[in-house]
């Protein structure tokens, strides 16, 4: 069982997490990068969604996306630097996908990474944990 | 802050709570996007409780004084408004409903930001006797295209009102045929126990329970305006194109607002469209502008899953009142093109 609940919020152990609330899947030199549970539930009704290019190089802490919500429009960070080699077109005109299945269907965008040492700075499921609990 | 007196169960019904006015509310339960859409093809409530409800009694002559529209000649049990109470200069301090009980009494709706405020200026400008009923009594909106198909009809006429009634079984303070989304329906005032009982028996029945988020976007489909984004003390009606206002009576800020009537005014409230499905959202403050030149701002925005398409409100200058014409909104230094549209932006 990959999945687990930390009060309402659902997170996986299969995954990576930032301080920010991005989760991050890697695979071999790419990384799958989505927004967890926990931000989806905050954000609410995610209507529109701004992501990067294809080809766009892009460096570890930059806002690449945003996610709009009706409450606000929240910055996405790359968590690793790369180049963004896939990004989930079916978003454009779904975007609530990001509330339905926020780890699957609802993911961002692939990086080709650059620099594999930066996932070291990543939080691990249990820290992350830490991050949600209690709210 | 305050906190609706339904929390406990509306939590059961899941609702996501959030900050509005200073008072937690909820804001949707299941998804703000299908209550929206429940209120234009069926039927959802609304836990309206942090609005302001205050009664006022005294002389007839102090209340017309207070309130732009004119109330004396309407007849009892039914409501005045929207209506406005304005300053000297004719701003806004709250745009209000007012339900004219007897010719000395008179219960009256404000924006839950300004009840406060509205009380401090009732009782600087005039000697009458005003009660708040806030926190006594919760506020229940019942809206929907098939809204029938699921509540009792009462025997009122869109704006009239009843006192101590029997609803859905259980004793009300007030039932109005009235609302704020643009479609039928009832609000009513009532104990929370009462109002519990209600809401269970609805929630049986089908209608769905909707939070603050789906209110705004039906109301932004209208072009209803919410004070605090679309309207406030430095915007007056006539900018608004919010008719308020009855000229053939006396009214704080009266003469404000006939001087503005006849010099005219340098900006217009206006309503936006985006392209179906572009979906970003020009927030409040937003420049407008036409080939790179600022025509004016965006004060409220949202998606309407009703119309596909991502809707607003703003002001522009009034010579670029240009309605069916096209301008652009700059959002995250992109411009997109949107067209100035009339209200109400459902049609």
């Amino acid at each position: 069982m990959t999945e687990f609940k930390v009060g309402k919020y659902v997170l996986r152990n299969d995954l990576l997490y930032t301080e920010t609330d991005e989760w991050i899947k890697i695979e071999e030199d790419n990384a799958t990068v989505g927004i967890t549970d926990y931000a989806q539930k905050k954000l609410r009704d995610i209507v529109g969604v701004d992501l990067p290019k294809k080809g766009q190089k892009v460096s570890s802490g930059e806002v690449v996306a945003v996610v709009e919500s009706v409450k606000a429009a929240a910055d996405i960070y790359t968590p690793l630097s790369g180049e963004i080699v896939e990004v989930n077109e079916n978003l454009i005109s779904s975007p609530e996908l990001i509330n339905k299945d926020p780890y699957g269907n609802g993911w961002l965008f692939k990086i080709k990474l650059s620099n594999k040492e930066e996932t070291k700075k990543l939080l691990t499921p249990d820290m992350y944990t830490e991050r949600v609990k209690g709210d | 802050m305050f906190c609706t007196p339904l929390v406990n169960f509306e939590e059961k019904l899941n609702s996501s709570l959030g900050e509005f006015a200073g008072w937690k509310m909820p804001m949707s339960y299941s998804s703000y996007q299908e209550e929206h859409l429940a209120v234009r093809t069926e039927s959802a409530f609304f836990d309206l409780s942090h609005m302001g409800r205050l009664k006022i009694k005294g002389k007839i002559e102090e209340i017309e004084n207070l309130v732009a529209k004119k109330v004396a000649d309407a007849p009892q049990y039914s409501m005045i408004g929207p209506t406005a109470f304005l300053s000297d200069k004719a701003g806004f301090i709250d745009d209000v409903m007012t339900y004219k009980v007897s010719e000395s009494e008179f219960l009256v709706v404000t924006n839950a930001i300004n009840r406060e405020k509205v009380i401090s200026w009732i009782r600087k400008n005039s000697s009458l006797d005003v009660e708040d009923l806030t926190f006594g009594l919760v506020m229940i909106a019942i809206q929907g295209k098939k809204v029938w198909d699921y509540i009792e009809k009462p025997n009122l006429q869109p704006l009239q009102f009843k006192l101590n009634v029997n609803f859905e079984g259980q004793e009300v303070f007030l039932l109005s045929r009235s609302g704020w989304t643009g479609e039928d329906g009832v609000e009513f005032w009532a104990k929370p126990e009462a109002a519990e009982v209600i809401l269970n028996k609805l929630v049986s029945k089908g209608v769905k329970p909707a939070g603050l988020m789906a209110r705004d976007s039906l109301r932004q489909e209208m072009g209803f305006v919410l004070y605090g984004e679309d309207i406030g003390e430095e915007v007056n009606p006539v900018e608004a194109r919010y008719w308020v206002y009855s000229l053939e009576k006396e009214f704080i800020g009266k003469q404000a607002l006939v001087e503005i009537l006849k010099s005219g005014v340098d900006k217009l409230r206006i309503g936006i469209k985006l392209p179906k499905n572009l979906r970003v959202i020009p927030r409040n403050g937003t420049r407008i502008k036409i080939m790179g030149e600022e025509i004016g701002k965006v004060t409220s925005s949202s998606y309407s899953p009703f119309l596909s398409r991502v809707i607003g409100m703003g002001y522009v200058n009034s010579r670029h009142f240009l309605l069916g014409g096209n301008a652009d909104v700059e959002i995250r230094g992109r411009d997109y093109n949107i067209k100035l549209s009339d209200f109400p932006l459902l049609k």
